[in-house]
């Protein structure tokens, strides 16, 4: 009896350890002090980040992976970016480049073979055809472009994107930082100073202490405004980093970073301290440590079905909440990093709306203890940070927030309850796929577990519907304190406005005893139907106000996922004579159905 | 005959017609979205939500029929149903507490919703640095004007609205000795300048001969307005002015000379004026450093109203708009190098309502499902110590 209390904690804290370990200080690689370099803070995209957040977002924006193997080893996204940055010519002969339609190939010259990724040195000859081309699409607009269209645009951002990084501290295949800072009063350097500025991808120079918290500078606004003045401190450090680096003196270089980094203390500790926990978060993953640690508790549930229910059970509740811990921990994370509630765009919807939906079915679980709150939950949790995991190719997902959307106020109140209201209906259309999945395969009669489920699918609907029509008319009144308008019609209001109908069309066709319980069970899949196209089918269509974010690829996705919840609502209104047979058929768990 | 009537309320009171009524509201929502990819938003909310029935052509002929109740009858049948059998069927008990303050604040949503579309009027006003304006316009509706500029210190304005522009209509201008025929009107138009090969003019004065004007079909989508044109000849008792042509989209405004008085003739947006006046101090575009994403757009307006001597400065900015004067004004758009600032003017006598029910609707089923919550948590603790 004792030793099964401590099957939960115990494997749950397996878990999470096995979690921490990848927190362990990385060994240098050649010598190389990267850790130490990934951790400096710099300005891009209007937020501070450390360098390790723009490597990654970059290499993950270039090649849609945040790491790859070149020479028989794994290149991480810090260690490519120091290449990209100071030693372009190994930076151009690594194949970062990853391009999948044939059209574009074929543009190329290239055949479509298994391998998919081209370094830079590839595309250089071709880098005309491609500016043109995608100039051409860029003119179209964005609804009506061809696939052909849509890539060569895609690749055309992301060479630029690699040529701004190249050209971010010194110009590619120019003079080197220091031969520049030399220079700097030579009227003759003015031109590729103005080309640094323009070009800088992101800007490593931090304000002063007493200074405007937003004036980072690039090496190309330093060396402008360097003109005939002392050389700026900060810039010789970075000169003697990029000498190093390109020399590959690791000595000199981890001197240098060290350097560096004792000058970004004195005047921005708080960056400096900002970047490190961020770097922790991005090495953590704790999303995707979540995904894996759900997924081990749904296969551990599933085997209890077969094999040691008595150990695997308990194991099960404990590895999902080690996940929820995780999953918590990284959402905490993102808030305090960011400065903002935990839902600020589409990834950051799927990352709370599995949340959410873990942290009710963990409570179904103490309530009714049959292991299907940890079923469900386990489940949504999975299915959902894959989404997120899905959604992260759009580059930082920490970006800062548009003009109207900078409301702390209105992200934490409106956008958390509909998420939530989401995270609801797509609980109780998981609890509905147990119940048909049950049918099926349920060896033994157990009208308490049906009454449980049914009881339990009842409660998350009226729970769902509660928080989707707070946040539908919550969203109402921004949009009358934004613009006037307490509703719109527009897509997005549309499609919360169809989960609020939908959960009160269920609660009142119970009421009414229109349908029951086989109907209720069909309609709450239903629900997962209509809060998918809610969620992401608006935004396919491009109209309104709400629409943000590129889904065209996502299109195929979601038309899967809604013909497989049909099926599953077809599978829920088999008749009896369809489920698994009994000993007991006409039993009184049959008799409810209807 | 009581029967009937019997029958006719148990129909309006029965838990079927609201379901019914959910299930058609679902789908002319689902329908109104779609629909917008193709009519915009204005155009699909129009067709299917602020409307009694949904028309559809028949193809081929100018026959329209309604082929499904539109988003207010259901809307008013869905209120009525409410109504009726929150007096009729609900018992007023505690267990039911939940339940009535949801249904009440539910209605007052739909009143809500009813107020804003039949009285909510949305207006624009565009207002450049240091420049004061004492009018709203319509971003939708243009109005034809006559304006007597002879005095040097006043204008007379004497505005037609659009609705009265109906070919061959003739209009007299109130205290004026003049009328004016409509010789034609476009709701939109393309406007060229006259090619060699272009069909003569209907117009005879002004800039008009030179202008080349092709009817267009009315724009449907949210973000095309439409170019309204129209040809006028303005009448002094027998006298003709010629036929002039005026569109919002020309600029200058066209004067004739009658009786030593000089009259200019122009089409612009509808106007709306003020008991007060706005000026543009600064217009403010933030952006987050190094980006162009955009941080705040910000107005600093000074509102003076001439009666009541009242001068004071307002930051308008996202989020935060100015309510004044029954209107409430929010900062939508801006334009000219960031220094025109556009504000949308809406006035709404309803607007509180959703806020009402907002409050209401939460509380009541915070209430019932507590209370059912309660009633299943020692049901459940009931079966599992059995």
């Amino acid at each position: 009896m004792r030793i099964s209390k401590l099957i939960p904690p115990s494997a749950a804290f397996v878990a999470i350890a096995l979690t921490a370990a990848v927190l362990l200080p990385a060994a240098k690689i050649r010598g190389f002090d990267l850790d130490r370099f990934a951790r400096l803070p710099v300005l891009e995209g209007g937020r501070v980040k450390p360098i390790d957040s723009v490597a990654r977002n970059s290499l993950l924006l270039i090649r849609s992976q945040q790491s790859f193997t070149w020479q028989g080893r794994t290149v991480a996204a810090d260690e490519w970016l120091l290449d990209v940055l100071f030693r372009p010519e190994i930076a151009d002969s690594q194949p970062v480049f990853f391009i999948n339609d044939p059209e574009v190939l074929g543009l190329l010259g290239l055949k479509q073979t298994s391998d998919r990724y081209f370094p830079f040195r590839v595309l250089g000859p071709h880098l005309e055809k491609i500016e043109q081309q995608a100039a051409a699409a860029r003119e179209v607009d964005s609804k009506q472009r061809t696939r052909f269209q849509g890539a060569i645009l895609n690749l055309f951002d992301r060479i630029y994107l690699y040529y701004r990084l190249e050209n971010t501290i010194q110009v590619k295949n120019g003079p080197r930082l220091s031969e520049e800072i030399a220079r700097a009063s030579d009227p003759a350097s003015s031109e590729r100073h103005d080309g640094l500025v323009q070009l800088a991808a992101f800007r490593l120079l931090p304000p002063p202490a007493g200074g405007k918290a937003e004036a980072w500078r690039s090496s190309g606004e330093a060396l402008r405004a360097g003109r005939g003045a002392a050389a700026d401190r900060g810039l010789e450090q970075l000169a003697g980093i990029a000498d190093a680096y390109a020399k590959q003196d690791a000595a000199l270089f981890n001197v240098g970073v060290a350097g560096f980094e004792s000058l970004v203390a004195l005047e921005r500790p708080d960056a400096l301290e900002h970047g490190r926990y961020e770097v922790l978060f991005n090495r953590a993953q704790p999303f995707y440590a979540g995904m894996v640690i759900y997924l081990l508790a749904l296969l551990a549930l599933f085997a209890s079905f077969l094999w040691k229910r008595a150990i695997l059970a308990p194991a099960a509740f404990g590895l999902l909440v080690a996940g929820a811990l995780v999953h918590t921990a990284g959402l905490a994370s993102r808030v305090v990093l960011q400065g903002r509630p935990p839902v600020t765009n589409l990834y950051s919807s799927a990352v709370f709306v599995g949340w959410a939906a873990v942290i009710c079915g963990i409570f179904l679980e103490r309530m009714y203890r049959r292991g299907i709150g940890t079923a469900v939950s386990a489940a949504a949790g999975f299915a959902s940070l894959i989404v997120a995991h899905h959604l992260m190719g759009d580059g930082d997902t920490m970006e800062m927030m548009r003009a109207v959307l900078d409301s702390n106020f209105w992200l934490a109140t409106h956008v958390v309850t509909i998420t939530i209201g989401y995270s609801g209906t797509f609980l109780a259309g998981a609890l509905a796929i147990g119940y048909a999945f049950r049918r099926q395969l349920a060896t033994r009669i157990d009208p308490a577990t049906t009454k449980a489920l049914v009881s339990m699918t009842y409660g998350v609907i009226c729970f769902a519907l509660f928080f989707s029509f707070i946040g539908t008319v919550l969203g109402g009144i921004w949009a009358d304190q934004s613009w006037g308008r307490f509703w719109g019609w527009d897509p997005k209001e549309n499609g919360a406005l169809l989960i609020v109908l939908w959960n009160a069309l269920i609660l009142h066709a119970r009421f009414g005893g229109y349908v029951r319980e086989k109907g209720i069970m069909a309609m709450a899949i239903g629900g997962n139907v209509i809060t998918s196209l809610s969620w992401f089918g608006v935004n396919m269509l491009g109209v309104g106000l709400h629409s943000y974010g590129f889904m065209d690829g996502a299109v195929w996705t979601l038309s899967g996922f809604i013909a497989s919840q049909l099926a599953l609502v077809a599978l829920c209104l088999l008749p009896p004579k369809f489920w698994k047979p009994h000993p007991a058929a006409a039993g009184t768990e049959l008799a409810g159905g209807r | 005959m009581p029967r009937t009537r019997n029958r006719v309320l148990d129909a309006l009171t029965s838990l079927k017609l609201a379901i019914v009524c959910l299930v058609l509201l679902m789908v002319l929502v689902v329908a109104c979205t779609l629909a917008q990819v193709r009519m915009g938003v204005f155009g699909a909310v129009n067709a299917y939500i602020r409307t009694f029935l949904v028309w559809w052509t028949v193809p081929g002929t100018s026959w329209t029929i309604p082929i499904f109740p539109g988003g207010g009858l259901v809307g008013l049948v869905l209120t009525a149903n409410l109504v009726a059998a929150q007096a009729k069927r609900l018992e007023l008990s505690v267990r039911k507490l939940g339940l009535w303050i949801v249904h009440l604040g539910l209605i007052v949503l739909f009143v809500g919703e009813f107020a804003t579309s039949f009285f909510q009027v949305e207006m624009q006003l565009a207002v450049e640095e240091g420049k004061t304006v004492d009018y709203v316009e319509s971003t939708r509706d243009a109005e034809l004007v006559v304006i007597d500029t002879t005095a040097a210190d006043h204008d007379e304005v004497y505005a037609i609205p659009e609705a009265l522009l109906v070919p061959d209509r003739f209009i007299e201008i109130p205290g004026t000795p003049l009328f004016l025929k409509v010789n034609a009107f476009y709701k939109n138009s393309d406007l060229a300048r006259r090619g060699p090969n272009d069909p003569p003019s209907l117009a005879t004065m002004g800039i008009g001969p030179e202008v080349n004007v092709t009817e267009a079909e009315p724009g449907s989508g949210d973000d095309q307005p439409n170019r309204k044109a129209a040809f006028v000849e303005p009448f002094a008792g027998p006298k003709s002015y010629g036929t002039w042509l005026v569109s919002d989209v020309l600029g200058a405004p066209q004067s004739f000379i009658h009786n030593g008085r000089t009259y200019s003739l122009s089409l612009r947006r509808h106007r709306e004026y003020l008991p007060f006046a706005m000026t543009l101090k600064k217009f403010q575009h933030d952006v987050y450093a190094g980006t162009d994403i955009p941080k705040n757009f910000s107005s600093l307006v000074e509102v003076s109203r001439p009666s009541t001597g009242e001068a004071r400065e307002v930051l308008i900015y996202m989020n935060q708009p100015l309510r004044y004067g029954g209107k409430a004004f929010y900062q939508a758009s801006f334009g000219k190098n960031d220094t025109l600032s556009i504000l949308q003017v809406v006035e709404n006598p309803g607007w509180l309502l959703p806020y009402v029910s907002c409050v209401l609707v939460a509380l009541g089923l915070l209430v019932h499902f507590a209370l059912g919550l309660r009633r299943s948590a020692a049901r459940q603790k009931a079966a599992l110590e059995a």
